[in-house]
C-alpha cells in the first residue's frame, strides 16, 4: 500500500515538474481563445476546454504545481508549529502546558473550514494567504498527536532513566522523544498533505481561493457548475486530479502506518481524520 | 427491506397538488419593507404587494401611468407638486388611502435612510410634503428637477394606521415590516420565508380593478440560486417565469423542453467596468483610451454573453433618448491601444486591479477577457472580487476604490440621469454609480443643466453632449447594453415588460384556457 | 492524574477558554476593514446617513467598551442583530441550526448502522476479498473532495436519472410551526406528500456527508476490533472453545463499539464542518450555509455570532470526549 502511495505521488511530482514539457498547450494558463470554449475532450485537447476555451489538460498539469506548492508549506508550517507546541505540552505538566492545550483547543473550538474562510475572506484571496489560513488551521492537529505520544512515551521507563540522569528538558525532548514519535509524525504528515489539499481545494471551490485564471484545481470544479450537464468533462477532470492527489497522500500515509509501527494502528483521540 | 421499500413509497408520492404560479428569483428576499430596499432584484415586493402615486410600465418606450394618483399639478416655478389620489382605493385590511398615508410613507422614507431615501431626499426635504386635504398632496421640491416625476414611483405608500400599530422605539416599524405588509397592491401577503421566498393571494379589492379574464390568484415568488435546479424545474413546469442570466447551452435546453417560451426584450442594463480616473496612470486620458481599445468586444459578446447583449458605446443605453448618434466609441484594437499608451508617455509599472462581483461568472469572463488584453500590450492585472457588500464599501473613498470595477447599472427610472447623470456627478461620489471620481466642471455643470430643464429637447441635447465628452474622455469602459431573457411557461400569457420592473408584475398575467 | 482531577482540571479551563474564543472572535471581526454600519445602510447610503447610522448602532464607541457591551449581551442570550438581514441571529441560528441538525443526524444513523457492521465484518475477515474491497472502498471514500461528490451524485442522479430533486430542503413551503425539524413536522401535520419530498430532498446531501463518514467508521471499527481480538482474554476464551458469535458479541463488538463511541463527538464534529461545503452545494438551510453567507457578505455580527456559539458547542464536546477517553484508557 505505502509502495502504491509512494509511486502515485513521486508520479505526481514528476508531473508538477514536469508540467511544461508535458503539457500540450502551456500558454493557456494564461491565454484565452473565445472561439474554442466548452469543447469536449479530443486529440487536441485530451480533457477538453473549459468556458475561455483553455486547454483543461494543460491547466489540469499545471494545478498540481500549485496545490503541491500550498499543500507543502502549510503542512510544513503547521508541522513547524504545532510539534514543538505539542511537545513542550505533553512533557510538562503545569498550567503551561494546559494553557498551550487550551489554545489549541480555540483554534480547534472552530471548524477548520469556517476559520479559513474568514481568513482568506478578511485578508483577500491569494495563494499566500490561503497558505496562512490552513496553516493556523491545522496546526493543532499536530499538537494533540504530538501531546498524547509524548504522555504516553513518559511513562515508558527509558525516558524516566533518562530524567533521572540528570538529562534537560531540551534534552530529553529533542533526542529521545522526538525521534521515537517520529513515525506517528511522518503518518500524520502525510494524512495531513491529503487533507490540506482538499481543504485548499474546497476554499478554491468556494470562491475564497487564488483569483482568475489561476489554474486551481477547486475553482474550475467550481467553474463548471453552470455548464452541467452537458461539459462533464470540465467537472471531472480537475475532480479525478484531486482524488488521485490525495489517495496517493492518503494511501501513502496508511502503508507508512503499517510499516512504521505496528502500534499506531490503536488511534488515540482526535488522530484520525 | 421492508423500511426501504416504504421509503421508496414516500419519496414517490412527493408531488405538488395545487395550481400556483412561480417565479423564479436568484436573490433572497431578507426583508419585504419598501423602504429598506430599492434594488432590482427584490423589486417585485414592491411592485406586487405595493402601490405608489404613479408607475412605470411597457416597453419601447416606458411610459409612467397614473396609479395610486389621477394626476398632478406644478405650480410656475416648478417647485410645488400637487398630486390628486384615485378616491374609494383601498388597503388590502379595507381602510381607504388617503393623503396622509402618502406623508407618512414619504416621511418614514426619509426617517429610514435607508433605499431610495438619498435620491428622493436629494429633490426633497423632510417635512416638505403635506397633506392639502384628503385627498391631495402637495410635494414641495429643493430646486426644480426633471427627473422628479420620474421617481415618484418609488414612493411606495403604506397603510401608516396599521405601520403605527407596529411601531418601537421609534424604529418606524422596520421591524415588523421587514417580515409582514401593510400594501394596497395587486397582491396580498400569505406567506414569508426568507430562505424560500414568499407567497400571495390576489387582491381583488385592487383600486386598477380587474378585467374579466382569468387572472392568476395564487402566486410564489420563490429563491433558488442553483442554476440546474432553475432548468430543470422550468422544463418540468414546477416553474413558470424566470428571468436573469441563463447559459447558452441551458437556453437551447429550456427551447427544446416544449413546455416554456423564451423570451427576448430589448433592456436598460448596461454593463461597464467604471475606471478610477483619479489614480495614475488611469489620470491620463491615453492610458484610459487605451484600456477601452483592449477589450475584446465582439468575442465576449458573440461567445460568452451570445446574443444576450448589444454593443453600447456611450454610458446611456441605447434604447434611451440621449444617445447622440455620431459617436463611434472604442473597438478592439491592439494596435491603436498601443499608440495610446506611447502617446501617454507612461511606463506602467504596477498590475492594475480589477473588482468585481463575487458570484457572477459572466463577470469573471469579462474580466479575464480584460485582462487578457491587458496583458498584449504589457500591462499586468489582477483580479479581485469581492462580495457585494464589501465593493460598495470600497467604492465610499477614493483611497479604497479598486482601479477598475464591473458594473452593471439597471433602470431604476427611465430617464439618461439614471445612468450618466449619477455616474459623473461628483457630488454623487462615494455611491456606488459613481465610482469612476470623474470630475470635469463642463460635464458637472451640464448634469446640474440637464436635471432643472424641463424642456425635453433641451435635455436631449444635453445628455448627448455630456455622453460626447465622457467617451472622448474614455471614462469608463463601457461593453453592453443587456437584452432581457426571460423563461415563461407556454401555460401563461398577458406579460408586460418593463425595464423597471423586469416583468415581474404579475397582475397582468392570466393562464391559458 | 486521577479522573476527578482530570475533569476538574478541565472544568476550571472551561471558562478562559470560551474568553479567548470570544476574544481572538472579536478582534478578528473588528480589525476587518469592513464598515458595519455602511454595510447595514445599504448601496445609495449617503456618507452623513451611514455617519448617523453608526451613532445609532453604536459603533462610534471605543473598542473596549463595545466589547464589554458585546459581552453583557451574550450572557443575556442576546447574539446581536445581522447586519444584513437585520433579523435577530439567535433566532436565525435557532431555526437554521435545526436544518443542519436533522441532516447530520440522519446522515450520522446511515453511517453507523452501514459502518460498524462493515467494520465488523471486514476485521473478522481480515485479508480476504471481501475486506480488501471494504479498504479500498474506505480509502477511496476519504480521498474524494465533498464538494466534487457532492456535484457527481448531482450529476448523475439528479440531472441525468432525475430520480431525486438537485438541492433544497423541500418543494415550496415547509411545513409550519412545529419543531422545525420537517420529518418530524411532516408527520404529524399529516401531509405524507410533503414527507416524500422532504426525504427524497435528504438522499443527495446525506449521502455526500455519510460516504466518508463511513468510511472513517469502518476504519475504526475494523481496528478497533482487530485490536480487541488479539488480547489475551479472546485467545484464552477461543482457546477454550467458545463459539466464535459469543466471542465476537461479547467482547469484540463492545470493545469496538466504545471506541467508536468516543470518536463519535468528533464524527459528529467533522460533519458539522462537511456542512459548510454540503449545504452551500445543495441549498440547504443550515448553520454552515449560514455561516459561509454571513462570512462573504461580511456580517460580522452573525460572524462573530456563529464563532462563538459554535465555538463553545465544540469547546465543551471536546472536553467532554477528552474526559470520556481519560476514563476508557486509562494509559494516556
Amino acid at each position: 500500500m505505502a509502495l502504491l502511495g509512494g509511486i502515485l505521488i513521486l508520479l505526481l511530482v514528476f508531473l508538477a515538474v514536469a508540467a511544461p514539457l508535458l503539457s500540450t498547450h502551456p500558454e493557456d494558463v494564461w491565454d484565452i481563445h473565445l472561439a474554442e470554449r466548452l469543447q469536449a475532450p479530443s486529440w487536441t485537447h485530451f480533457f477538453g476546454t473549459d468556458r475561455m476555451g483553455a486547454d483543461l489538460y494543460s491547466r489540469v498539469l499545471y494545478g498540481t504545481r500549485i496545490t503541491f506548492f500550498i499543500a507543502l508549506i502549510a503542512v510544513s508550517v503547521s508541522l513547524a508549529i504545532g510539534v514543538p507546541i505539542g511537545l513542550l505540552a505533553g512533557y510538562f505538566h503545569n498550567w503551561f502546558s494546559d494553557l498551550l492545550m487550551r489554545v489549541s483547543d480555540i483554534f480547534l473550538a472552530v471548524p477548520q473550514i469556517v476559520l479559513a474562510i474568514l481568513i482568506a475572506q478578511t485578508l483577500g484571496p491569494s495563494i499566500p494567504n490561503i497558505i496562512l489560513a490552513l496553516s493556523i488551521t491545522y496546526w493543532p492537529w499536530f499538537t494533540r498527536l504530538v501531546f498524547s505520544e509524548t504522555r504516553a512515551l513518559q511513562k515508558e521507563v527509558f525516558i524516566e532513566a533518562t530524567v533521572a540522569m540528570g538529562a534537560s528538558p531540551l534534552r530529553v525532548i529533542f533526542l529521545h522523544i522526538l525521534p521515537n514519535i517520529s513515525s506517528a509524525i511522518i503518518v500524520r504528515t502525510s494524512i495531513g498533505m491529503g487533507y490540506t489539499i482538499l481543504t485548499a481545494a474546497t476554499l478554491g471551490f468556494l470562491g475564497v481561493g487564488a483569483p482568475p485564471p489561476t489554474p486551481e484545481w477547486g475553482r474550475m470544479v467550481s467553474e463548471s457548475r453552470e455548464y452541467l450537464p452537458e461539459a462533464w468533462w470540465y467537472v471531472a477532470a480537475p475532480g479525478m486530479a484531486i482524488f488521485i492527489v490525495v489517495m496517493g497522500f492518503n494511501l501513502l500515509g496508511d502503508g507508512l502506518r503499517d510499516i512504521l509501527d505496528p502500534r499506531l494502528r490503536r488511534a488515540p483521540a482526535g488522530e484520525k481524520k | 427491506m421492508a423500511v426501504f421499500v416504504t421509503f421508496l413509497l414516500v419519496v414517490s408520492c412527493s408531488q405538488e397538488t395545487a395550481r400556483k404560479f412561480v417565479f423564479l428569483n436568484t436573490v433572497t428576499y431578507d426583508n419585504l419593507d419598501p423602504h429598506q430596499n430599492f434594488d432590482v432584484a427584490t423589486v417585485a415586493i414592491r411592485l406586487n404587494l405595493y402601490d405608489g402615486l404613479y408607475r412605470w410600465l411597457d416597453d419601447a418606450p416606458p411610459h409612467l401611468e397614473p396609479w395610486l394618483a389621477t394626476d398632478y399639478e406644478v405650480s410656475e416655478d416648478g417647485l410645488r407638486w400637487t398630486f390628486s389620489l384615485r378616491e374609494g382605493s383601498m388597503f388590502h385590511d379595507g381602510t381607504e388611502i388617503t393623503a396622509a398615508d402618502v406623508v407618512y410613507s414619504f416621511d418614514r422614507i426619509l426617517g429610514l435612510q435607508k433605499g431610495a431615501a438619498s435620491i428622493i431626499g436629494s429633490l426633497v426635504d423632510a417635512g416638505m410634503v403635506k397633506a392639502l386635504d384628503r385627498y391631495r398632496v402637495e410635494f414641495t421640491l429643493k430646486k426644480r428637477s426633471a427627473i422628479f416625476l420620474s421617481i415618484v414611483p418609488e414612493i411606495h405608500v403604506v397603510n401608516s394606521a396599521l405601520v403605527r400599530q407596529h411601531e418601537n422605539d421609534g424604529d418606524w416599524g422596520s421591524v415588523w415590516l421587514s417580515e409582514n405588509e401593510a400594501g394596497s397592491g395587486s397582491y396580498q401577503l400569505d406567506e414569508f420565508d426568507p430562505s424560500i421566498g414568499f407567497s400571495a393571494t390576489r387582491f381583488t379589492g385592487h383600486f386598477f380593478g380587474w378585467e374579466p379574464a382569468a387572472h392568476i390568484d395564487k402566486v410564489e415568488f420563490r429563491v433558488v440560486e442553483e442554476l440546474n435546479t432553475r432548468v430543470l424545474g422550468l422544463m418540468k413546469g414546477k416553474y413558470h417565469f424566470a428571468g436573469g442570466y441563463f447559459p447558452d447551452f441551458q437556453l437551447q435546453r429550456l427551447a427544446n423542453s416544449g413546455t416554456v417560451e423564451i423570451l427576448d426584450k430589448e433592456y436598460m442594463r448596461l454593463f461597464l467596468f467604471q475606471i478610477h480616473n483619479q489614480r495614475a496612470p488611469l489620470d491620463n486620458v491615453h492610458v484610459r483610451r487605451a484600456l477601452n481599445y483592449a477589450f475584446d468586444y465582439d468575442a465576449y459578446l458573440s461567445t460568452v454573453m451570445k446574443g444576450s447583449a448589444d454593443r453600447n458605446v456611450v454610458p446611456i443605453p441605447n434604447n434611451m433618448w440621449g444617445v447622440p448618434a455620431d459617436v463611434e466609441g472604442y473597438e478592439f484594437d491592439l494596435e491603436k491601444a498601443q499608440a495610446e499608451l506611447d502617446l501617454s508617455g507612461i511606463a506602467i509599472d504596477r498590475p492594475l486591479e480589477i473588482g468585481l462581483i463575487s458570484g457572477f461568472s459572466v463577470l469573471e469572463q469579462a474580466a479575464v477577457v480584460l485582462q487578457n488584453g491587458l496583458r498584449k500590450i504589457g500591462i499586468e492585472s489582477t483580479i479581485n472580487s469581492y462580495t457585494w457588500p464589501v465593493l460598495l464599501e470600497k467604492v465610499r473613498k477614493k483611497e479604497t476604490t479598486p482601479d477598475l470595477i464591473t458594473m452593471w447599472i439597471s433602470a431604476y427610472y427611465v430617464d439618461p440621469h439614471n445612468w450618466i447623470g449619477q455616474m459623473y456627478d461628483p457630488k454623487q461620489s462615494g455611491t456606488y454609480r459613481s465610482a469612476s471620481w470623474y470630475v470635469n466642471p463642463e460635464v458637472e455643470s451640464l448634469i446640474d443643466k440637464g436635471l432643472t430643464t424641463l424642456d425635453q429637447s433641451a435635455r436631449v441635447s444635453i445628455y448627448e453632449d455630456i455622453a460626447r465628452i465622457v467617451t472622448e474622455d474614455a471614462a469608463s469602459l463601457v461593453v453592453y447594453n443587456a437584452r432581457w431573457r426571460g423563461v415563461l411557461s407556454n401555460d401563461i400569457e398577458g406579460m408586460r415588460f418593463c425595464p423597471v420592473g423586469v416583468g415581474q408584475e404579475l397582475r397582468w398575467l392570466s393562464w391559458v384556457e | 492524574m486521577k479522573l476527578i482531577a482530570i475533569i476538574a482540571n478541565r472544568l476550571a479551563w472551561l471558562l478562559p477558554t470560551v474568553a479567548g474564543l470570544i476574544a481572538i472572535t472579536f478582534l478578528i471581526t473588528h480589525v476587518v476593514p469592513s464598515d458595519p454600519a455602511a454595510l447595514a445602510a445599504g448601496d445609495a447610503a449617503t456618507e452623513e446617513q451611514i455617519a448617523a447610522l453608526r451613532v445609532q448602532l453604536g459603533y462610534d464607541r471605543p473598542l473596549h467598551e463595545q466589547f464589554f457591551s458585546y459581552v453583557s449581551d451574550l450572557a443575556r442570550g442576546d447574539l446581536g442583530t445581522s447586519l444584513y438581514t437585520g433579523r435577530d441571529i439567535a433566532s436565525d441560528l435557532n431555526h437554521r441550526l435545526k436544518a443542519t441538525i436533522e441532516l447530520t443526524f440522519v446522515a450520522m444513523l446511515i453511517t453507523v448502522l452501514i459502518g460498524i457492521p462493515l467494520g465488523v465484518t471486514s476485521a473478522l475477515r481480515r485479508n480476504q476479498p471481501f475486506d480488501h474491497v471494504v479498504r479500498v472502498l474506505t480509502v477511496s471514500g476519504l480521498a474524494i473532495a465533498s464538494f466534487w461528490l457532492a456535484m457527481m451524485l448531482q450529476l448523475l442522479f439528479a440531472m441525468s436519472l432525475d430520480w431525486v430533486p438537485l438541492n433544497g430542503r423541500v418543494e415550496g413551503f415547509p411545513p409550519r410551526g412545529g419543531t422545525g425539524y420537517f420529518i418530524i413536522d411532516t408527520i404529524t401535520a399529516g401531509r405524507f406528500d410533503q414527507l416524500g419530498s422532504v426525504m427524497a430532498h435528504m438522499v443527495l446531501p446525506v449521502a455526500t456527508l455519510a460516504i466518508p463518514a463511513t468510511a472513517t467508521v469502518v476504519r475504526f471499527v475494523r481496528a478497533g476490533v482487530l485490536e480487541a481480538m488479539q488480547k489475551n482474554f479472546v485467545l484464552y476464551e477461543t482457546a477454550m472453545g467458545f463459539p466464535q458469535s459469543v466471542i465476537t458479541w461479547k467482547y469484540i463488538l463492545r470493545n469496538a463499539l466504545i471506541s467508536t463511541v468516543t470518536q463519535v463527538g468528533l464524527i459528529f464534529g467533522i460533519m458539522l464542518a462537511g456542512a459548510v461545503v454540503v449545504e452551500t452545494v445543495f441549498d440547504w438551510p443550515g448553520i454552515g450555509s449560514y455561516a459561509y453567507n454571513a462570512i462573504v457578505l461580511s456580517d460580522y455580527n452573525a460572524i462573530m455570532a456563529f464563532t462563538i456559539w459554535a465555538g463553545v458547542i465544540f469547546i465543551i464536546v471536546n472536553m467532554l470526549v477528552d474526559v470520556l477517553h481519560a476514563i476508557i484508557d486509562p494509559r494516556a
